[in-house]
């Protein structure tokens, strides 16, 4: 790792000095800045974000780089592992057969892995197929093959499918589709035939690093530890044998030699690595820091190197702009941030309403207000499901007044429903509206966010009471809310998400959104054949969604990364769970 | 003194339990250990949940809960105080959170042993000097570094404290004093003094922030009992008598002096206890502090509850402690 760096020109005593009078003044050191989206070595990442920061690497070498929070468990496929956390500390570990480039268009399938792309076999039955390449091993010699695809998928399922019994499988969705897996002779390809009338056009990452286990996980383990994987109940035994156990295994490009849960783990190369790019770095550290206020002064005294932070923070990226051998890139993440109402609700549920409300609240104003310092680019988000640079985008917000901020288009809304507004107070029937308990988590920039919905909404005479959520899944799950602000994550793999969020049998559908049209596009988002057939059902029922003003998307919330120079091969992955550790194998130091 | 500690620790038996139940009633109703799971992405099937809120025990009543927690009779096996079983952990099956305590306490205890220490040590030195030469600029110096570390909030002082390291490792031009964890990331290949030193500079800041917390209260109890003692009629007395002004401070006065700053450092271990949560989270501690931190935002009610006893004992054992100290300061004082 580096020595000291030099941090601007503040000496120490001039440091506490300016520290006393900041805290003095109650200011944290924010405010002002801006600034593009990245610089420094990431400057070219704005127009070529798969490539750039590209460089000849050196021999050799140490990196930390810093997790903002910490892994659940040693597999991905638990709750309590399932988090980008965990996927980031086993980046590097667990192989996967693809994932998203940087810019969210472009998928890489795994070719060190795969002996040739994944084949459609039939579309009825849905089938398709995955062939290992004859070279892939795990790091002990063990072919990577079909067994291993095999046992990774009975851990992924629920337990009603038989495959395995006491697997805690966080997400079953697409794999409790699966009717057969069979392994091929030579153990080399995998075959998965789905359910009668189920598809899967996302088939080609039915294995990649997007899944809830990351990728594959190693079969041949089980034997050496008495599990039968034919048997359901040595699966899940197996499943917690995995999840609790620090993975000596790896089949990527470096292997863990160390580490906890806790505080780090260390990685050297795999010495069996098989695939064309070699690892040069001889050590790398994947360290758990959930205390963003220390990253500075640990990338100053050359404690890290850097870090995919999940979370956006003004102040830090600030700092961090300021110091003149560290590079940041701030952009558009896999996370959005959106606007909820109950339509449960004794008066959001009349539509008329809901629709004003919508139309009040200028989304723009917010996203900017929120987002703008950090990333002076950020812009309002047009559709649900998609982000804007996505192929299947359509600005579903085109025809509609809905996030405007038009007040007057939202009181005429209103009086056409029969609303009238008396001495600034939305009424109907000589009945005050309202008032609607307006939530989300005590961040800051949520909080800022409440106050500016407020005042929009003050604007057609409808009162809001702001509350802090400590507990946002019970609240959500209670449906103790009528306005809502919170977060969705997403990956360009799309097709699970409108479904959970709207369909009326979801329990993750919170605001209790009913309607029949909107269920029947999501259905038929599960029997869609290809990617561009299931985009256009997923549009059609977020048309369907804003005709019913239930949900208002704000931003693609930004995200940050930062790393001290001389690194090369580093770059943000936002869309993508694994962030830069995506292409962990090819980091290196710059050589000379 | 041997009935006396028994009967003291046998009266501790239901202030704890009292303090277990109003702990346990609390947990319960400020948050649900379910929440992250609820908002995972992509969300968890319902099946997943219920197998969750039947692993932490949630599809019981509160009141069946507690006496599972307490007991462990009608539970898994995996949950009973009394059988040595904390309970299971939202962090999943694997996680032991009676070892997970325990684990922590030990980093926890090396940061505290070395602050109070310290904090003792610097508080009884500089209150002795400030009552002896009292409103000299010494007093007035030591009086105001006091009040500052008082009035200073934990988090800011360790920020500063923090900030002034990296300045000194810049005009070292080297890393001695780190700024995160309890020791470097990669040990490996360090032989036993590189260890020591790895450890004592990864030591000191967050020491010197939870010592100052300390310091600054206890060294202006010191002063003030000192002050106290030094006016009274038997210090008088002992100088009258022509004993060596050494030896009154000494053998007299010091002992005396140190009775109330014993009863106050016994109830201050609690709030350095609340210090290290700070002082843990400033430097990447992973210690008690920090399990706190986490079960907290997690609504991990068993390592919570855990937590909160361990730290209860622990208070309960250092007013005991400061008990017996009263009667080998005091001659007065016998227990019988």
């Amino acid at each position: 790792m580096a020595n000291v760096r030099n941090r601007s020109r503040l000496t120490g005593p001039a440091a506490v000095a300016a520290a006393l009078a900041l805290a003095a003044a109650g200011c944290t050191g924010g405010g002002g800045g801006g600034g593009t989206g990245a610089g420094g070595v990431w400057e070219e990442c704005e127009s070529d974000p798969n490539t750039c920061n590209s460089g000849e690497r050196a021999d050799g070498g140490e990196i930390t780089w810093v997790v903002s929070d910490f892994p659940g468990a040693w597999t991905t496929v638990s709750p309590e592992g399932g988090s980008v956390y965990t996927l980031q500390m086993l980046s590097g570990i667990v192989p996967s057969t693809g994932q998203w480039a940087p810019d969210g268009e472009t998928y890489e399938f795994n070719m060190d892995l795969l002996a040739e792309e994944p084949e459609l076999v039939s579309e009825d039955p849905f089938t398709f197929s995955f062939t290992f390449a004859d070279g892939a091993e795990w790091d002990d010699g063990t072919p990577i093959g079909a067994d291993d695809a095999i046992a990774t998928v009975k851990m992924s399922t629920s337990d009603e499918e038989g495959w395995c019994e006491g697997c805690r499988s966080r997400q079953p969705g697409i794999y409790d589709d699966v009717d057969e897996m069979e392994a091929s002779e030579d153990g080399k390809t995998v075959t998965f035939t789905l359910k009668d009338g189920r598809a899967n056009p996302e088939w080609r990452g039915f294995l990649d690093a997007h899944q809830i286990a990351g990728g594959i996980l190693p079969a041949h383990l089980a034997e050496e530890q008495g599990y039968d994987l034919d048997e359901p109940a040595d699966v899940g035994a197996y499943f917690e044998w995995l999840n609790e156990t620090v993975p000596e295994y790896s089949g990527g490009p470096y292997t863990i030699v160390e580490g906890d849960l806790e505080t780090q783990v260390i990685m050297e190369p795999n010495e069996n690595w098989y695939g064309e790019v070699q690892p040069t770095l001889d050590t790398v550290i994947v360290q758990f820091n959930d205390n963003e206020n220390s990253w500075v002064p640990a990338l100053t005294n050359g404690e890290i190197d850097g870090g995919n932070p999940a979370k956006i923070n003004d102040d830090v990226i600030e700092q961090l702009r300021g110091m003149p051998e560290v590079s940041v890139d701030v952009g558009p993440g896999a996370s959005w941030e959106h606007i909820d109402l109950n339509t449960e609700n004794e008066w959001l549920q009349d539509v008329e309403l809901r629709r004003a409300v919508f139309t009040a609240i200028d989304a723009q104003e917010i996203v900017e207000r929120s987002y703008g310092t950090a990333y002076p680019e950020v812009q309002r988000k047009t559709n649900h499901t998609f982000a804007a640079d996505s192929p299947h985008h359509e600005d579903l917000f085109g025809d509609s007044p809905q996030g405007t901020g038009d007040a007057e288009e939202a009181a005429r809304i209103l009086e056409e429903a029969g609303y009238e507004i008396v001495d600034g107070t939305l009424e109907r029937d000589g009945e005050q509206v309202g008032p609607f308990r307006l939530r989300a988590t005590a961040d800051q920039v949520r909080q800022d966010s409440l106050q500016i919905i407020q005042s929009h909404l003050e604007e057609i005479g409808v009162a809001t009471e702001i509350e802090a959520i400590n507990d946002l899944g019970g609240v959500l799950g209670d449906q103790d809310y009528d306005i809502v602000q919170f977060g969705w994550s997403t990956s360009p793999w799309f097709l699970i998400n409108p479904g959970q969020q709207w369909h009326s049998g979801s329990g993750s559908n919170f605001g209790g959104l009913d309607v029949p049209e909107v269920d029947e596009a999501l259905d038929r988002m599960g029997t869609a054949t290809t990617l561009e057939e299931a985009a256009e059902y997923a549009n059609d029922a977020g048309r369907l969604v804003v005709d019913q003003a239930y949900v208002l998307p704000l931003a693609d919330e930004p995200r940050y990364s930062f790393v001290t120079d001389g690194f090369t091969n580093i770059r943000d992955n936002r869309q993508h769970s694994l962030r830069a550790t995506y292409n962990i194998g090819e980091w290196g130091t710059v050589a000379n | 003194m041997l009935v006396f500690v028994i009967r003291r620790l046998l009266v501790t038996v239901p202030v704890l339990l009292a303090a277990s139940m109003f702990s346990f009633a609390l947990i319960d109703v400020t948050g649900d250990p379910l929440a992250d799971l609820l908002v995972q992405q992509p969300p968890p099937s319902q099946e997943v949940i219920q197998a969750e809120r039947e692993r932490l025990y949630l599809d019981r009543p509160a009141y069946e809960r507690y006496w599972l927690w307490l007991t462990g009779i009608g539970g898994n096996g995996d949950i009973g105080l009394l059988q040595g079983e904390f309970g299971p952990s939202v962090q999943g099956p694997a996680f032991d959170v009676g070892a997970e305590v325990a684990a922590r306490m030990g980093v926890t205890l090396r940061l505290v042993a070395a602050a109070v220490l310290l904090a003792l040590g610097l508080a009884v030195a500089t209150g002795v000097v400030s009552a002896m030469r009292q409103y000299s600029v010494v007093d007035h110096t030591l009086t105001f570094i006091g009040f500052l570390a008082l009035a200073m909030p934990t988090f800011w002082l360790g920020a500063l404290i923090k900030e002034a390291g990296v300045w000194a490792n810049g005009q070292l031009g080297t890393t001695v004093f780190s700024t995160i964890g309890a020791s470097a990331a990669d040990t490996r290949g360090m032989d036993l003094w590189e260890r020591i030193a790895d450890a004592g500079g990864h030591l000191v800041l967050p020491t010197v922030a939870l010592m100052l917390t300390g310091y600054a209260a206890w060294s202006r109890y010191q002063r003030t009992a000192m002050l106290e003692v030094l006016n009274s009629d038997y210090v008088r007395l002992a100088h009258a008598k022509g004993l060596r002004r050494r030896t009154v401070m000494r053998r007299h006065a010091l002992r005396t002096a140190l009775i109330p700053l014993t009863s106050v450092a016994a109830v201050t271990i609690a709030e350095i206890l609340a210090g290290t949560v700070l002082i843990e989270t400033v430097f990447q501690w992973r210690g008690m502090g920090t399990l706190l931190v986490e079960a907290v935002r997690t609504s991990d009610a068993y390592v919570l509850m855990g937590w909160l006893m361990l730290a209860g004992t622990l208070v309960v054992l250092a007013n005991l402690a400061a008990d017996l100290l009263y009667g080998v300061l005091d001659p007065r004082i016998r227990y019988e």
